[in-house]
């Protein structure tokens, strides 16, 4: 145990105190919030110039009513000859030239965009969609029916579906969209997690093996005391990283939300928070999809619930794929050879991530039921369905048998590791690997 | 003298060969025992047994008489053949975890290190990285760290590979110093004039069997073709006169000194004295000596199958 120790020990101090550590540590943060208000300095600062378009408009009734906004300008051109225009437009340079028929109204189809340069699809998006609004006006005024634009508004309905739990004690207010997103979020985050670190702990014993410490340390250190000295100093390196990403979320969370937040949203979260009756809000017109989302978002007790669950997966899932990377590492002498043998880990991750996209349409269909509790995708498909609330013995069937697997991954690992980190030159093959499981 | 290791009736096999067939050495506590054999001859095998590190097939291990466990390992220092170090790692702070992993207390390992670094000239590479070495010079701190915690039994895989010899004598001296103070040194080495200088015992493998074992002096005597080599003034054709004691192989006369060189063959079994006094009546004798195979002889004659 005391050897166990110290390898861990020095497994945390060369990766922790290494420079690109505490770099990425730190940036990555930074980078994230960064990308979540990318979008908005893109729209702040990344409009282009608004696109000339010359009109030529047949009909006359289109033209005029065209509303140029901040991506396109119309440029009405009275009784202007196509051919002539067009090479006028090609002239000027300007964005294209769009064509309107005489019999619009009739024959919808009756109009032609031409682009000097390639087109884009918001600009005939815009076009087009602005062409139906004006059509289905003139269709609507043949009809001869008054007050007909009052009348439609009066009709016309906008439903937000509040949701609740039906099997928790006192009902919350749930929103499904918010908990996909979370799921998918959690799913993500595991899904790299197992893949960078369990790489990180195969990489560093093939290091290991090839320069040939494992011999050295071998004398004094069992092989099993090794492979776990070096699975568990990695995971806390990875632990360290994702406490202070953690924390560091949590802080903007905590602080930065409720201060970019409108104060009247702010009061609404409060009040769903504080347990209000969403649907008397819902009724006074609050979005209450968007408010329930934020209060579940900013509630610290449903943070910790979550972030305690994603660690008991994390850890299970990670020494049960660590113990597989670690096997592969050392049964062989270049990080070129491995590639092989790892396709039995990878498989089982890609097929959880791609299962983690299917939670999201339906947190309780079989497939998804059964891959959260088998244990190679449990922990990955498990974390997307979390957010969704299902019933908790389903969570602790899943956490027994991932950890029973890992337990049982790790002693198979510690038999192929002890055999493997002696043999050098000859590329082990699967049927290898299963004779050294059996010394 | 008892036996610090007794390993009886090992057997290993590996899927494709048998790295040991049948092996049985008896350690000495406080010789310096030496383990020869060619290339693949399953020297390093026999050592991990030795070391607990590979488990035989057959046979066992007993250390003082008693079978080998787990805490014994920590009173064995073994420097492996293929030995490497933490590249990223600073030299003293590297020493200290290896001390460490075998029992030492961090105070105690800087203590010792510190000590070793003094006798070896190496203080000024405390704080160096392991990647700035040489590989002779990571060489000394690996047998440094072996030996630090004191061990009973010191295990040397090819301990001169990559030494200069000012290094390997530095390295001899160190090993017939830790015997002295009473530990037990075996080691691995193709290096035969090494073996005549500081080795008492050896065991030769060839083909995964044991093939010669004992005390150096003994095998050398032993293995003697009762050849030897007279030196003395006078003419030559004297020499013949007591030929039925003898058969002489070679004589050469130095030009200048008129000193004679022959090689001489006594019967095996026979009295060398009478042979001594023929010879120092007939001329005068200079030097008399048995020429005793090297053990650069014994090891060759022994793989290629023609000891006796």
């Amino acid at each position: 145990m005391r050897n166990i120790g110290l390898i861990i020990m020095r497994e945390f101090k060369e990766r922790v105190y290494k420079k690109s550590f505490i770099i990425t540590t730190l940036l990555m943060p930074l980078l994230l919030a960064l990308l979540s208000v990318a979008p908005t300095l893109i729209m702040i600062y990344g409009k282009g110039e608004a696109k000339s378009i010359s009109v030529i408009d047949n009909s006359g009734i289109i033209a005029d009513r065209l509303e140029s906004d901040e991506d396109v300008e119309f440029v009405t051109i009275p009784n202007g000859d196509l051919q002539e225009e067009l090479k006028k437009s090609l002239e000027s340079g300007n964005f294209g030239l769009l064509y309107i028929g005489e019999d619009i109204v009739e024959n919808p189809n009756n109009i032609q965009l031409y682009t000097n340069s390639s087109s884009s699809m918001l600009i005939e998006e815009t076009i087009t969609s602005q062409i139906e609004d004006i059509i289905e006006t003139e269709r609507l005024k043949a009809y001869n029916i008054e007050n007909l634009k009052a009348i439609l508004e009066e009709i016309s309905v906008d439903i937000n579906l509040s949701t609740f739990r039906n099997d928790d004690e006192e009902s919350t207010a749930s929103s499904s969209a918010m908990s996909s997103l979370v799921g998918i979020v959690l799913g993500f985050v595991l899904y790299f997690f197992l893949v960078i670190y369990g790489s990180i702990v195969m990489q560093s014993i093939i290091e290991e093996k090839s320069s040939r410490i494992l011999e050295v340390l071998v004398s004094t250190v069992r092989p099993f005391d090794m492979m776990m000295g070096k699975i568990l100093g990695v995971a806390s390196v990875a632990a360290t990283q994702i406490i202070i990403w953690g924390v560091l979320i949590v802080a903007m969370s905590a602080f930065m939300l409720p201060a970019i937040m409108p104060d009247e949203m702010m009061a609404n979260i409060e009040a769903v928070q504080s347990g209000a009756d969403v649907t008397a809000m819902a009724a006074s017109g609050v979005d209450i999809e968007v408010v329930t989302a934020m209060a579940s978002v900013m509630d610290t007790g449903y943070i910790a619930k979550i972030v305690g669950l994603l660690l008991v997966f994390m850890v299970g899932g990670f020494l049960l794929y660590a113990a597989m990377y670690a096997a592969v590492g050392a049964s062989v002498d270049e990080a070129q050879d491995a590639q092989q043998l790892t396709t039995p880990i990878t498989i089982p991750i890609i097929l959880a991530f791609i299962i983690l996209t299917m939670v999201m349409n339906d947190p309780n269909s079989p497939l998804v039921v059964w891959c959260s509790m088998i244990p190679f995708t449990s922990p990955i498909v498990m974390m997307g369905r979390i957010p969704s609330g299902i019933p908790t013995w389903e969570i602790v069937l899943s956490i027994i048998l991932l950890y029973l697997t890992f337990i049982f991954m790790v002693w198979v690992a510690g038999k192929i590791y002890r055999v493997g980190i002696f043999m050098h030159g000859k590329k082990p093959s699967f049927k290898d690997l299963y004779k050294w499981m059996k010394y | 003298m008892s036996n610090i290791i007794t390993a009886k009736h090992i057997t290993k096999r590996f899927t494709a060969h048998t790295a040991l067939d049948d092996v049985s050495v008896e350690i000495p506590a406080g010789s310096v025992y030496g383990l020869l054999g060619p290339n693949g001859a399953g020297k390093t095998t026999l050592i991990r047994v030795i070391n607990r590190i590979t488990i035989p097939d057959q046979g066992e291990v007993l250390f003082e008489g008693k079978p080998i466990t787990e805490q014994d390992i920590y009173r064995i220092g073994y420097l492996p053949e293929e030995r490497g170090l933490y590249k990223k790692m600073k030299v003293g702070e590297h020493a200290v975890f290896l001390a460490r992993l075998k029992g030492l207390s961090r105070h105690e390992a800087l203590v010792r290190l510190k000590d070793w670094f003094v006798r070896f000239g190496i203080e000024d590479w405390w704080n160096k990285k392991v990647e700035d070495l040489s590989k002779g010079m990571a060489q000394k701190v690996q047998f440094i760290v072996t030996v630090l915690h004191t061990p009973k039994l010191l295990i040397f895989d090819e301990p001169f590979s990559g030494f200069d010899p000012i290094n390997a004598n530095l390295l001899k001296q160190e090993i017939l110093r830790l015997r002295d103070q009473g530990a037990t040194v075996i080691f691995s080495t193709h290096n035969m004039s090494s073996v005549e200088e500081i080795c008492d015992h050896i065991t030769l493998i060839n083909k995964s069997k044991n093939i010669l074992s004992g005390r150096v002096d003994d095998i050398r005597r032993s293995l003697g073709n009762n050849i030897f080599s007279v030196q003395f003034y006078g003419e030559n054709e004297l020499l013949n006169q007591g030929n039925s004691a003898y058969e002489i192989i070679d004589m050469q006369k130095d030009a200048i000194t008129d000193l004679v060189t022959a090689k001489i063959h006594i019967e095996k079994d026979s009295d060398v004295r009478p042979v001594i006094s023929m010879l120092n009546n007939a001329v005068e004798l200079r030097s008399f000596t048995e020429i005793i195979p090297s053990m650069n002889d014994i090891f060759i004659r022994a793989v290629n199958g023609n000891l006796k």
